[in-house]
């Protein structure tokens, strides 16, 4: 087991079996976000906070799209059950003690985001000596920093003052979800031989 | 990997060192590890002090808080930290952002301690430091912590200690890139979001402070480290030559051997701040310097100071 992906080939790539593994979950994740962003977002924008959410369906569809053409894909027989258990953790989970229940989806939304933007850190799997030109290393670097910025729609929401009065349920279910998605990302990356150092 | 509970949150620690020696307690800055100290545990450990270093909430190997922390959870996990020392003499030295919980922690608890040395240091966030901080945290938010590192590199050391690695700066970053993360980081920056000035409570600060400020410091310049010095009774003021706002990672050396010879002066009776003004010796070892009477402190030319 290693904390770093690899061993890497000669000119410095990640073994295939690495990243169809990781792109998978990456895939899944985001793919997952951009649908439920999808459906969040109406067809007339009616205020400006709409804007972010326009944002957020087309960078998280940016993602898939750079995964399905940057990773080289090979077969891998537990993708099946894995996937399931990915899409299954996507589901929407609305905050529980916020009884406003459209706030409490909007909340259960955000945390699923929020876990996924800052607890999911693929460019640092990647050894110092990845090729900065092979198409994947420049995915994972690439979406590990658009992570970064898509984050803050997510802060500003779960901090704004619309939830001041949930900071308490807002915490606990973002706590939880982050949890959730990091022990799916450890068991989904320790299959390919990766440790992830838990903090 | 020892870890002490702080509600539901894990904070890692280090000690090294005799148990029964006087105790020395690092507090990291704000994109700092506690592998950062390891210089001064060699070099206070020699000097037959007990070395506690920790990662704040958020930072390192500690558990990173999703959404909110407070300064008052770092004076907290501090004070978890000093309680596991004992009831010998403890001296606390904190940098930049750990500097200001030293400085919160003296406040509230200065009876735990023998010492206190606030390094590049700040009570107040005055406009420059104010606007700095805003433009650091725009930074990490839209360039990650990599851009974030960029910018602080070259107002943390001089030109003497980037010169040899320019060429290899991503190596230089990685390691503090790595055990940082973006959300995290930002988290602790935003803990300033309802900062309120200490000013006012500095003079409550009653045990021997030796404030430690870079000579070229401009990110947390004299005039900061001047509210201290004019507020905290029992103070000095100690001035590191040639030195940036990360000078204890670039003068490992010269920072520990002027905080051993701070604690072993206190520990002697021999300490008297009188809010007087020093030059640290350029070498490790060499004596310090008064600064010059009748020059401004504050001022970057030999200009006279104001008639006292």
């Amino acid at each position: 087991m290693s904390e770093f992906l690899g061993p890497l080939d000669p000119q410095g790539r990640v073994p295939p079996y690495q990243q169809t593994r990781v792109a998978a979950f990456l895939t899944s994740a985001h793919g997952a976000l951009a649908r439920q962003f999808a459906f969040a977002l109406p067809a007339k924008l009616v205020s400006a906070w709409q804007t972010e959410l326009n944002a957020q369906v087309y960078h998280e569809a940016e993602i898939v799209s750079l995964l399905l053409r940057a990773t080289s894909w090979v077969p891998d027989l537990a993708l099946g059950y894995l996937s399931m258990s990915w899409e299954t953790a996507w589901f929407p989970q609305p905050a529980e003690g916020i009884p406003d229940q459209p706030l409490a989806r909007a909340v259960g939304l955000a945390t699923l985001a929020h876990a996924v933007h800052a607890g999911i850190r693929p460019a640092a799997l990647l050894p110092r000596e990845a090729n900065a030109d092979d198409p994947f290393v420049m995915a994972l670097r690439r979406i590990e920093l658009e992570s970064g910025r898509l984050l803050q729609a997510q802060i500003l929401f779960l901090k704004g003052p619309e939830l001041l009065a949930h900071r308490d349920a807002v915490s606990a279910a973002l706590e939880h979800r982050h949890v959730e998605i990091r022990k799916l990302w450890t068991s989904a990356l320790e299959g390919v031989g990766i440790v992830v150092h838990e903090s | 990997m020892p870890f002490l509970s702080h509600g539901s949150y894990r904070i890692r620690y280090e000690l090294d060192g005799p148990a029964n020696a006087p105790a020395y307690v690092l507090v990291n800055g704000l994109t700092q590890y506690a592998e950062l100290w390891a210089a001064y545990r060699e070099a206070l450990v020699a000097r037959q002090f007990r070395v506690a270093t920790f990662d704040l909430l958020g930072q390192g190997v500690s558990d990173k808080p999703a959404l909110f922390i407070s300064q008052d959870d770092q004076v907290a996990a501090l004070h978890l930290l000093v309680d596991a020392l004992g009831d010998g003499p403890i001296f606390l030295a904190g940098i930049s952002f750990g500097g200001l919980i030293s400085l919160r922690y003296a406040i509230e608890h200065g009876e735990r301690l023998a010492g206190l040395a606030p390094m590049s240091c700040f009570a107040e966030l005055p406009p420059q430091l104010f606007l700095l901080g805003n433009a650091l945290r725009t930074a990490l938010i839209l360039g990650g912590t990599s851009y974030l590192q960029d910018l602080l590199l070259p107002m943390n050391v001089s030109d003497q200690w980037l010169g040899p690695v320019l060429d290899k700066l991503d190596s230089v970053k990685r390691q503090g890139w790595l055990v940082n993360d973006v959300y995290a980081l930002q988290n602790l920056m935003e803990s300033f979001l309802d900062f309120r000035p200490l000013t006012s409570q500095l003079s409550s600060i009653i045990l021997p402070t030796m404030i430690l400020n870079g000579e070229f410091d401009f990110l947390t310049p004299r005039a900061v480290h001047e509210t201290l010095r004019a507020e905290i009774p029992n103070s000095a003021l100690v001035i590191i030559q040639r030195a940036y706002h990360a000078f204890t990672l670039e003068k490992p050396a010269l920072t520990a051997d002027l905080l051993a010879r701070f604690a072993e002066d206190v520990l002697a009776g021999r300490w008297q701040g009188n809010k007087a003004v020093w030059i640290a010796p350029e070498e490790t070892g060499g004596e310090l310097i008064a600064f010059p009477a009748g020059y401004d402190h504050l001022r970057a030319i030999p200009v006279q100071g104001p008639a006292t």
